[in-house]
C-alpha cells in the first residue's frame, strides 16, 4: 500500500512538471502572450520593452527560460508577480484559498447532506411520488444556472437587495478567524447555490448506483442472514454504492477549488476562481500559471486520496 | 497621447453603452433636458459634475464603494486607468489638477502657481507649494527635488510610465534616457531651489508638456524611499507608497500598503493623511474613511448602491442598473457628458476611402441616430459631428453641437441621394460602388459594438460594396486589425477616442496627424496623412495660451471634417450611480467618477 501511495504521488509529481510546462510554453509561445509587452504596458517604447525582455530573462533561449521557470517553480515555489499590482502570486492565491476553501469544502457537505439522503430514499421507494417529487426537483436544479441562480436568490433572499431579506447579501464575506458567525452566515447563500446542481446530480447517481445495488445476490444473502433492513442499506448496500461517488466527489471538490468563478462572483467572495478570471481578463499570466498550477495540485492530490479512500471503503480493494 | 485611456474610456463606454442598448433607446430623446457645459444636453433631473456642489458638505463618516473592477496599478507613475485615478488623485497631488466641474483649466496643486514658460517656449518654471508633507513613514516635507524624481522615474523600464515618451520627449536628454530606460536623472529637469522646479525642452512644445503635468506622473515621489522599491523588476513602490493628498492607503509603520490597504482583487481602503494641511489644499475631503469593495456582479452592486446608504459605485453601471436609476431613482444618477468619442476609421491612404468622395458618400449615407440609439440614446450619447468633442477647448469654434454645416453632415438620419451624388463625383455613375475591391471590415465583439458595426456594414453594402466583415474582440481589433497598417483594413467601424488631458491636441494629434503612424500600435487608424493639416498640426502645438490654441485646433477640425478623414458618429456621456444619502461630486475631467476628496455623506 505504501508503495503504492507513493508511486501515485510520483506521479503526481510528473503531472505537475508536464501541466507546469503546458502552460508556460502556452504562454510563452501565444502571440498575445509576450510577458515584456504586456509588463510595459500598452505604450512602452521598443526600448522599454527591449529592457523588461532582459530583466525578465526573455532574451535567453527557450529552454533556458524553461529551466529557470521550473527551478523557480519547484525549488522556491515562486510563482512570479503581477504584472498589475507587482504582488507576488504566491500571495495572493494564499490570500484567496480560504475563502474558496470555505465555499467548496463548506458546499460540498450541503450537497452531500441533500443529496445523498434524498437518492437512498429515492432508490428505496422507487417510482413513488416522493421518488418522483425528488427527481423531478433535481431536474430542475440540474438545468438551473448557479449565476442566474445566485441572481435570485439575491434577490428575493438577500439582507439588502432581496424581497424577504433574510441572509447576508453580496460583498459580506469575512473570513473564519475574523468572525466566525458572519463568515457562516455570509456563506450560506453561496452554499446553497454551488450546492444545489451537485446535490440533485449525486442523489441521482445515489438512486442510481443503489439500486442496482440492491438487486445484488449479496443483498440478499443479507437479508437471509437476518440482518436488520436499516443494516443491510447502509452496510452493504451505501458503502458499495458511494464508491463511485466519491471518486466524482473528490474530483469536483478539486475542481470547484479552482473554478467556482461564478458563484464567486456573483456573491462577491474573493476566491480563487475570481482571482483567475480577473487575470484571464487582464492577460496577467502569472497569476493565470499560478491558478491553473494550484487547480492541477488539487486534482491530483484528489485523486490520490480517492485512490487511497477507495481502499477504505471497498474490501474488495487492495494495492500492492 | 496614448491609446491606454483611449482603450479604457471605448471598453468603458463600450460596456455602458451595451449596458443601455436593450432598455434605453428611448429614455433619453424622449426627456426634457437641461443644457450642461459646451451647449451638451442631459436628462432633466440627473445630477452632472457641473450642477454638484463642491463646497458645504457634512464632514465625516465612511463612504463605501463597491467597484465591480480592479485598478491597474496604484503607482502613481504606472496609473493610467480611469479607475486607478479614484485612488491616485485622492492620495496625490500633481503640480497641477483640474477643479470636480472642469476639463479645461487646471488650477495649480503642487504648484504654489501657474507655471512660467520662457519667451522661447523651451523653458517651464514651476514653483512648488510648501508646507506639503509626505504621509508616514516618510513625513517630511516635499521638495522639488521630489517632483523631479517622480517623473525622472516614469523613464525607469522597471516603472514604465506609459505616457511619459509621448509627453516628456522633449526634454532635455529624455530620448537618451528613452532609450537606455534607467530613470535619470537628466538635463531636462534641474531644481535650482528646493521649491522651484525648471523644465528644459529640446523644441518650443511646452504648452503641451505643461498640460500633461495635469498626469499622476508628476505628483511628488520620495527618492530616499522610493529607490529602494523602483529598483526592483517590476517597481513595488506602489505597494509601499506614500501620499501627499488628504487621502492615503491604509499602511503598516513601513509604509507597506499591500495587504493592508490594499488587496488585489479585494478592497482598498483609504484612510486621512495625518500629515496633510487643509490649509495647503482647496479639496475639501469630508470623509474620514473609503471603503473600496473590489469584484461582485455588477447587477448585484448597482442594486446595492442604488438600495442601500453611503455608497458608490465608481465605474459604468450595468444597463437594468441606469434604467432603473433613471426610472425610480433619478436623483441618485449622474450623467458626465464629454467623456469621449466613437468615429469609423476608413483606410485614407489606399483603397476606394482614399478618394474624399467615397469618405463623404458614406458620411452621407450613415444613419448615425441609428448607431446612437444602438449604444442607448440621447441619455448616454449626442450625435457626433466633428472630432473635438464636448468639454474640449475648441469644441464650440469647431461647430459645437451641430457641427460644420457641410451638406454630408446635415442628415444625421442618413441621406442616401447625397450619398448617390458624392460616389457619381468619385468616378461610380451609378451612384453606387461599382468596382471590385471587396472592403475588408474589422469591428469589435459585444453589444453595442457589434450592433453598430451591422449598421455600418448594411450601409457600406447599400452603397455597393462587397464586404469581408468580421467581428474580434475589442483588443484584437485594436491591437491586431485596426493597429497594424500592414493587414490593410479598409473600414473599423468601432474604433474611439478619449483625451488624456483637456487640450484639443489630446483628441486631434494622435488620431489624425501622420507623423504618429505606426508599424504596429498605430492609433491614426484611418492612416490619415494630409501634409496641409500635418502641418497645421505640427504649428498648433507650439501656441501657448487656451483660447489660441482652442482656435488653431478648431480650425484644424474643420479641415479634418472636409476632407472626411473618418467618419464620426457618437459623442458619449457616462452613468454614475450613488446612494440616496451621499453627496456625490463627480470629475468632469474623469468620465465623471466620483471624486472622494470632494464627496461627502448626507
Amino acid at each position: 500500500m505504501t508503495r503504492y501511495i507513493i508511486r501515485r504521488i510520483l506521479w503526481g509529481v510528473l503531472l505537475l512538471i508536464g501541466v507546469t510546462a503546458l502552460t508556460f510554453v502556452l504562454f510563452r509561445v501565444l502571440p498575445t502572450g509576450d510577458p515584456a509587452r504586456l509588463r510595459a504596458g500598452r505604450s512602452a517604447s521598443p526600448e522599454v520593452i527591449a529592457a523588461l525582455r532582459h530583466d525578465l530573462g526573455l532574451d535567453k533561449s527557450l529552454l533556458a527560460q524553461f529551466w529557470i521557470y521550473m527551478k523557480e517553480v519547484f525549488l522556491h515555489f515562486n510563482l512570479g508577480y503581477s504584472y498589475y499590482s507587482s504582488a507576488p502570486v504566491k500571495g495572493l492565491l494564499a490570500n484567496r484559498l480560504g475563502a474558496t476553501v470555505s465555499l467548496t469544502v463548506g458546499a460540498s457537505i450541503v450537497w452531500l447532506g441533500i443529496g445523498l439522503p434524498i437518492g437512498i430514499v429515492s432508490a428505496l421507494r422507487r417510482h413513488t411520488l416522493l421518488d418522483r417529487a425528488s427527481m423531478g426537483t433535481a431536474l430542475v436544479l440540474v438545468s438551473a444556472p448557479e449565476y442566474w441562480l445566485g441572481l435570485i436568490v439575491l434577490y428575493l433572499f438577500a439582507a439588502d437587495i432581496g424581497k424577504v431579506k433574510v441572509f447576508p447579501g453580496a460583498g459580506s464575506y469575512v473570513a473564519l478567524t475574523s468572525d466566525p458567525w458572519k463568515w457562516f452566515g455570509s456563506l450560506l447563500l453561496p452554499w446553497l447555490v454551488l450546492a444545489a446542481g451537485s446535490a440533485a446530480i449525486y442523489a441521482r447517481l445515489m438512486r442510481g448506483n443503489l439500486s442496482e445495488v440492491m438487486e445484488e445476490d449479496y443483498i440478499r444473502t443479507a437479508r437471509a442472514k437476518g440482518l436488520s433492513e436499516r443494516r443491510v442499506v447502509m452496510r452493504h448496500g451505501v458503502r458499495a454504492a458511494i464508491n463511485p461517488i466519491m471518486t466524482i466527489l473528490a474530483l469536483d471538490i478539486a475542481t470547484l477549488l479552482g473554478s467556482a468563478v461564478l458563484v464567486e462572483t456573483v456573491f462577491d467572495i474573493p476566491g480563487i476562481g475570481r482571482l483567475n478570471y480577473d487575470a484571464i481578463t487582464h492577460s496577467d499570466f502569472p497569476i493565470v500559471q499560478g491558478t491553473v498550477l494550484l487547480g492541477a495540485l488539487f486534482i491530483v492530490v484528489a485523486n490520490i486520496v480517492v485512490d487511497i479512500a477507495y481502499a477504505y471503503l471497498d474490501p474488495r480493494v487492495r494495492y500492492s | 497621447m496614448s491609446p491606454i485611456r483611449m482603450l479604457k474610456h471605448v471598453l468603458a463606454s463600450a460596456a455602458l453603452a451595451g449596458a443601455l442598448a436593450l432598455g434605453l433607446a428611448a429614455c433619453g430623446s424622449s426627456s426634457s433636458s437641461v443644457s450642461g457645459g459646451s451647449g451638451i444636453t442631459v436628462a432633466k433631473g440627473v445630477q452632472t459634475p457641473r450642477t454638484e456642489a463642491q463646497s458645504g458638505g457634512k464632514r465625516g463618516g465612511t463612504l463605501t464603494v463597491l467597484n465591480h473592477t480592479d485598478f491597474e496599478h496604484i503607482d502613481p507613475g504606472q496609473a493610467y486607468f480611469n479607475i486607478d485615478y479614484e485612488v491616485i488623485y485622492a492620495t496625490q497631488r500633481p503640480l497641477f489638477s483640474y477643479k470636480p466641474n472642469t476639463f479645461a483649466a487646471p488650477s495649480p496643486d503642487m504648484a504654489s502657481g501657474p507655471a512660467q514658460i520662457s519667451a522661447d517656449g523651451k523653458t517651464i518654471t514651476i514653483h512648488i507649494r510648501s508646507g506639503v508633507h509626505f504621509s508616514p513613514p516618510v513625513n517630511r516635507e516635499v521638495t522639488s527635488a521630489d517632483v523631479a524624481y517622480a517623473i525622472e522615474r516614469g523613464a525607469n523600464a522597471n516603472v514604465p510610465n506609459p505616457y511619459f515618451s509621448s509627453y516628456f520627449s522633449s526634454l532635455v536628454g529624455a530620448g537618451k534616457e528613452i532609450k537606455e530606460a534607467t530613470g535619470g536623472p537628466f538635463p531636462g529637469i534641474t531644481t535650482p531651489g528646493k521649491d522651484t522646479i525648471v523644465f528644459h525642452l529640446s523644441k518650443a512644445n511646452a504648452p503641451i508638456v505643461l498640460a500633461a503635468l495635469v498626469l499622476p506622473l508628476s505628483a511628488p515621489v520620495p527618492e530616499e524611499f522610493a529607490k529602494q522599491y523602483d529598483a526592483k523588476k517590476p517597481t513595488e513602490y506602489g505597494n509601499y507608497q506614500v501620499a501627499t493628498g488628504p487621502y492615503m492607503l491604509k499602511s503598516n509603520s513601513a509604509g507597506k500598503v499591500l495587504g493592508i490597504g490594499y488587496e488585489p482583487g479585494k478592497s482598498a481602503t483609504l484612510v486621512r493623511n495625518p500629515t496633510w494641511n487643509p490649509l495647503t489644499d482647496s479639496r475639501p475631503a469630508y470623509l474620514d474613511q473609503i471603503n473600496i469593495q473590489i469584484g461582485g456582479d455588477a447587477t448585484v452592486i448597482g442594486r446595492q448602491v442604488l438600495e442601500g446608504s453611503g455608497m458608490v459605485q465608481n465605474e459604468a453601471p450595468a444597463q437594468s442598473i441606469v434604467k432603473l436609476a433613471y426610472e425610480k431613482f433619478r436623483k441618485q444618477l449622474e450623467i458626465s457628458p464629454g467623456v469621449g468619442d466613437h468615429y469609423i476609421a476608413v483606410d485614407n491612404k489606399q483603397g476606394p476611402f482614399s478618394n474624399i468622395n467615397v469618405r463623404k458618400a458614406l458620411w452621407a449615407a450613415l444613419d448615425r441616430t441609428a448607431l446612437d440609439k444602438a449604444r442607448g440614446g440621447a441619455l448616454v450619447t449626442n450625435v457626433m459631428t466633428h472630432f473635438i468633442y464636448p468639454e474640449i477647448p475648441g469644441f464650440e469654434a469647431a461647430g459645437g453641437l451641430t457641427g460644420p454645416r457641410v451638406d454630408y453632415n446635415d442628415y444625421p438620419e442618413g441621406n442616401t441621394a447625397l450619398a448617390a451624388k458624392y460616389m457619381k463625383l468619385a468616378g461610380y455613375p451609378s451612384g453606387s460602388y461599382t468596382g471590385s475591391k471587396t472592403l475588408q471590415v474589422v469591428g469589435s465583439t459585444g453589444s453595442p459594438a457589434a450592433e453598430d458595426a451591422e449598421i455600418v456594414n448594411q450601409t457600406l453594402k447599400n452603397l455597393g460594396f462587397k464586404t469581408r466583415f468580421n467581428l474580434v474582440d475589442s483588443s484584437a481589433m485594436y491591437a491586431k486589425y485596426c493597429g497594424v497598417p500592414a493587414e490593410a483594413i479598409d473600414v473599423c467601424p468601432n474604433v474611439g477616442w478619449a483625451a488624456d488631458f483637456g487640450d484639443p491636441q489630446a483628441v486631434l494629434d494622435v488620431p489624425f496627424n501622420g507623423k504618429n503612424i505606426m508599424s504596429t500600435g498605430n492609433n491614426n487608424w484611418g492612416l490619415v496623412n494630409n501634409p496641409e493639416i500635418n502641418r497645421a498640426m505640427d504649428a498648433a502645438e507650439l501656441l501657448a495660451g487656451t483660447q489660441a490654441r482652442a482656435a488653431a485646433w478648431a480650425a484644424i477640425d474643420r479641415k479634418l471634417v472636409a476632407q472626411a478623414v473618418a467618419i464620426p458618429f457618437d459623442w458619449d456621456k457616462a452613468p454614475s450611480i450613488e446612494s440616496s444619502n451621499v453627496a456625490g461630486v463627480g470629475d468632469l475631467w474623469d468620465t465623471g467618477e466620483w471624486d472622494y476628496s470632494y464627496t461627502s455623506l448626507k
